[in-house]
């Protein structure tokens, strides 16, 4: 386990020269693999999709374009306050280390709030995962990524518990929790695109 | 603290939401136009979402300052993830569904 302090030139030394795997490299082994995971899924519904291009335009009518764009830009701004955590725990600053991580929890459960509504409101408008073909992607793939995102929840937390315990500081912790925080940002990017956008 | 290291990130935020905002602008286009528009507007679709998504890899993730071999590995995921589905889509158009 790598301290904080002696981590911190990571800062202030130059990129170039002084390259570095950020976080454990066991957890890049698994988002590698759940990245391609996420790509058989996406492959199966773009197949689907092109099959019965308008069954699936037909229902995706019925999602809110809006509300997808507005969970991306929270997921994009919750990456944004890990990556400031990083930074600021590699600075020694472990105080805003910390609030910015409250802070990337705190977009994060905006965002699980939009979605257990979104999710609501097409079951009260009778969508359901058996409703059709893209009703039963866009539940699947977005309670999957829901999943992965509680789970990011518990690794935030662990962020935390580092960040405020001076005994136990670990910045390679701190990055291997933010590094599997920004891949649940990224899959999310790919299923707004996918579920909302495509046409 | 290194001014020019803090804004890097919030730089990055600013363009990777202007351009999920600029998706709202292809998610509004009603795509009853011919096959190869459609095909052309989901290589659009993927080919955005992909280059988000290697933005948020190569500077959220640091990547950039990774080994090499780490970036010539989340860069394969990227263009197979995008060839994959591209031909995935074109797969579903040659064989449509009743």
């Amino acid at each position: 386990m790598t301290s904080i302090a002696s981590t911190r030139s990571r800062a202030h030394g130059s990129p170039e020269t002084e390259r570095f795997v950020p976080g454990q490299p066991d957890m890049w082994a698994f988002v590698l693999f759940e990245a391609f995971v996420f790509t058989a899924y996406f492959t199966v519904y773009v197949f689907s999709r092109a099959r019965t291009p308008d069954v699936f335009r037909q229902s995706q009518m019925h999602l809110d374009l809006r509300v997808g764009v507005v969970n991306t830009l929270l997921l994009l701004t919750s990456s944004l306050f890990v990556a400031r955590c990083v930074q600021a725990a590699r600075e020694g600053s472990y105080r805003a280390a910390t609030t910015n991580a409250f802070l990337t929890m705190l977009f994060g459960s905006v965002f699980l709030v939009s979605k257990v509504r979104e999710w609501a409101m097409e079951i009260g408008q009778g969508f359901t995962f058996t409703t059709d073909e893209f009703f039963s992607f866009y539940y699947f793939l977005t309670a999957i990524h829901f999943i992965h995102l509680l789970i990011g929840f518990v690794a935030l937390a662990v962020a935390v518990r580092q960040l405020t315990s001076p005994a136990r500081r670990s910045q390679v912790i701190v990055e291997t929790c933010a590094t599997y925080w920004h891949t649940i940002d990224f899959l999310w990017v790919l299923i707004f695109a996918l579920l909302y956008v495509m046409r | 603290m290194n001014s020019g290291f803090e804004k890097r990130p919030i730089v990055i935020w600013l363009a990777l939401s202007a351009i999920t905002i600029l998706q709202l602008g292809i998610g509004s286009i009603d795509a009853r136009a011919a096959l190869a528009g459609k095909a052309a507007i989901a290589a659009s679709v993927i080919g955005i979402a992909l280059i988000k998504v290697r933005i948020i890899i190569r500077e959220f993730m640091e990547v950039r300052h990774a080994p090499v071999l780490l970036g010539r590995l989340t860069d394969l995921w990227v263009v197979l993830t995008g060839a994959i589905l591209l031909g995935g889509y074109l797969a579903g158009t040659a064989f449509p569904k009743g």
